[in-house]
């Protein structure tokens, strides 16, 4: 069953053209220009109860302008969306009952008092009674291990401290779908490791539907298991993670060195990187085989080192985010995949 | 159920405005007196002003004393309840509404009532010490005084908010609603008859001081409880305006990506 479903899905932004020049500037106080930003132009998605998604895309994509009409926040411009069942523009407080958010770069936590003041307003903006919000505190505090740190005012925690406990706000309520915008943003190695575990669990345990917007390829690569990628405000891409990586597999990464200088043109296959006596290569196995690449590197010299990696999943994505339009993101994406 | 759950989330959004600014109590402290001594430099300068002159405008010191201890304590009431009434518009222009619209509360109570000005604690203290000060109040009056605050301190949030929402078509309306902040605050704090007869229907429409000020003092001095209603259906009236306003207005936020945490 679908708790997200958005049909042709639009937001138009207009903007003022600042003008160039004092005559011009003059000019545009009585007749201003005016510049329409499609920021996304009809996406169609939909997200099934339980499921965890990537939503991907470079700066400026549409994400965050998706997610605030999935949320409520934005009215669209047009097309429609359903979340839970309901129009968020329209339905936006029964909406926000059912959903939790965590926006990496805005906080509903006071920041001058613990997290355990927050925790105990929050249970009155969505209605717990006492009693419930007690008890859904202690499960988060001891599912986050937040103990140490829930009456330390929320100023004086670390960034990885504060968006455990962010989550954790978000979960109070117990919502169906859980948004995060860049939850990891600033976190060091440790604490992002933290907020997957957890992110995971949620999943798992609780079969809450997780939407996740990161640039951070190993939040993607450990949470979720679907990823749309937007690019100039539309969908290029719409796979399984799982259907994803096994089309990466299809391009190899082989790395060689040999003994001394060797010759390193192959026929039909240009190095991407090569010295003297090392080279390297990106191999797409549906055009060569990769036993004759090898056996053909092998044949120019004696080989001190050679590596096959499968090609990351990060340059896949930046090849799609770094398309000029979305012909080229979508033609980026076809290429890759 | 809906109206008990909103007061008791506007209670806990009050204790945890309250706690927030206690944090720094010495500031706390310096900010509530520094503003009641300023607001006393003023009753001297009225003192000198009326002992020279015998009154202004048909108002003697008592009546201006009223005056300034109702514009005050419900200035002050709004502002210590619902801080935010005069940040709306850098709120709308910065793109910090996420946060509410994302939780099941009306919009404008959430922002407005999400933060207290800690001067403001000042303002409404002043207001009850003027009155404890004031000889010959009786229980009438100072029963008069405390239902109009209430009223007229919903009367200055609703119309400093109305000003603020402005921010949803003008983009930047800090200039517009600032100036309509300071004349609704200044009308109030001078007798109604010193301004020309043709300008008075502003305070009674677009700058509502008649209804923090001149219609509370005319309750004050005859004990007139109609007068009294006429100041809370003037509020009721400014209320449905604004929340109209602002809710015609939050079609048209486009949010920001500014980032920002709740103080």
């Amino acid at each position: 069953m679908s708790v997200i479903e958005t049909r042709g899905l639009s937001r138009t932004f207009e903007s003022r053209v600042r003008p160039r020049g004092f005559a011009a500037s003059l000019k545009s106080l009585v007749k201003p220009e005016r510049r329409v930003v499609n920021a996304v132009r009809g996406i169609d998605l939909e997200v099934e109860r339980g499921e965890v998604l990537a939503f991907l895309g470079p700066n400026g994509a549409g994400k965050s302008t998706t997610i605030k009409m999935l949320t409520g926040i934005l009215h669209p411009s047009g097309g429609t969306a359903r979340v839970l069942g309901l129009d968020p523009a329209r339905d936006r407080m029964k909406l926000a009952m059912g959903i939790g958010t965590v926006f990496g770069q805005k906080s509903q936590l006071w920041y001058h008092l613990p997290a355990s003041d927050s925790f105990r307003l929050l249970g009155a903006v969505y209605e717990l009674d006492d009693a419930t919000l007690a008890r859904r505190t202690a499960e988060l505090v001891e599912r986050f291990a937040l103990a140490p740190y829930l009456e330390t005012p929320v100023r004086k925690l670390s960034l990885g401290e504060r968006v455990r406990c962010e989550i954790a706000a978000s979960l109070l309520h117990k919502p169906e779908i859980l948004f995060l915008d860049e939850p990891t943003i600033g976190l060091d190695v440790v604490a992002k490791r933290e907020v997957r575990v957890l992110l995971d669990e949620l999943r798992r345990e609780d079969g809450v539907t997780i939407f996740l917007t990161s640039h951070d390829i190993g939040d993607i690569e450990k949470v979720c298991k679907r990823a749309v990628i937007i690019h100039h405000g539309t969908v290029v891409v719409d796979e399984s993670m799982k259907e994803l990586k096994h089309r990466a597999l299809r391009r190899k990464r082989v790395g060689v060195k040999w003994a001394g200088p060797a010759d390193s043109s192959l026929p039909g296959l240009e190095p991407i990187k090569r010295t003297e006596d090392a080279a390297k290569y990106d191999v797409d196995t549906t055009k060569h085989r990769l036993e004759d690449v090898i056996s053909a590197l092998a044949a120019r010299g004696e080989l001190v080192d050679l590596t096959v990696e499968d090609e990351p999943l990060e340059d896949i994505i930046a090849a799609i985010f770094a398309s000029r339009s979305e012909e080229e993101a979508h033609v980026a994406a076809g290429a890759r995949l | 159920m809906r109206f008990a759950s909103t007061f008791r989330f506007l209670g806990r959004a009050f204790a945890v405005n309250v706690k927030a600014v206690l944090e720094y109590r010495v500031n706390f402290f310096l900010q509530v007196f520094g503003m009641m001594l300023n607001n006393a430099a003023f009753a001297v300068f009225w003192k000198v002003l009326i002992d020279r002159t015998g009154g202004v405008g048909g108002y003697g010191f008592t009546d201006i004393m009223f005056v300034w201890a109702v514009s005050s304590t419900s200035f002050g009431l709004a502002h210590v309840v619902a801080g935010n009434i005069r940040s709306i518009s850098r709120m709308v222009r910065e793109g910090e509404l996420d946060v509410y619209l994302l939780q099941p509360r009306d919009v404008w109570l959430n922002v407005v009532c999400s933060r207290t000005v800690v001067s403001a604690w000042g303002d409404f203290a002043y207001g009850f010490i003027v009155l404890a000060l004031m000889p010959g109040v009786g229980l009438g009056r100072w029963l008069v005084f405390l239902a109009i605050i209430p009223a007229a301190a919903l009367v200055f949030a609703a119309a400093f908010s109305a000003a603020e929402t402005l921010a949803f078509w003008l983009g930047d309306s800090q200039g517009i609603s600032g100036a309509l902040q300071e004349f609704l605050l200044s009308f109030s704090l001078y007798p109604e008859t010193i301004f020309e007869p043709g300008m008075r229907w502003i305070f009674y429409t677009l700058v509502p001081s008649a209804f923090v000020a001149y219609v509370p003092l005319a309750a004050w001095r005859s004990l007139d409880w109609g007068a009294v209603g006429v100041v809370w259906a003037a509020a009721l009236a400014w209320l449905i305006i604004t929340r109209a306003l602002f809710r015609a207005g939050l079609k048209r936020y486009e949010s920001g990506n500014k980032m920002g945490a709740r103080i």
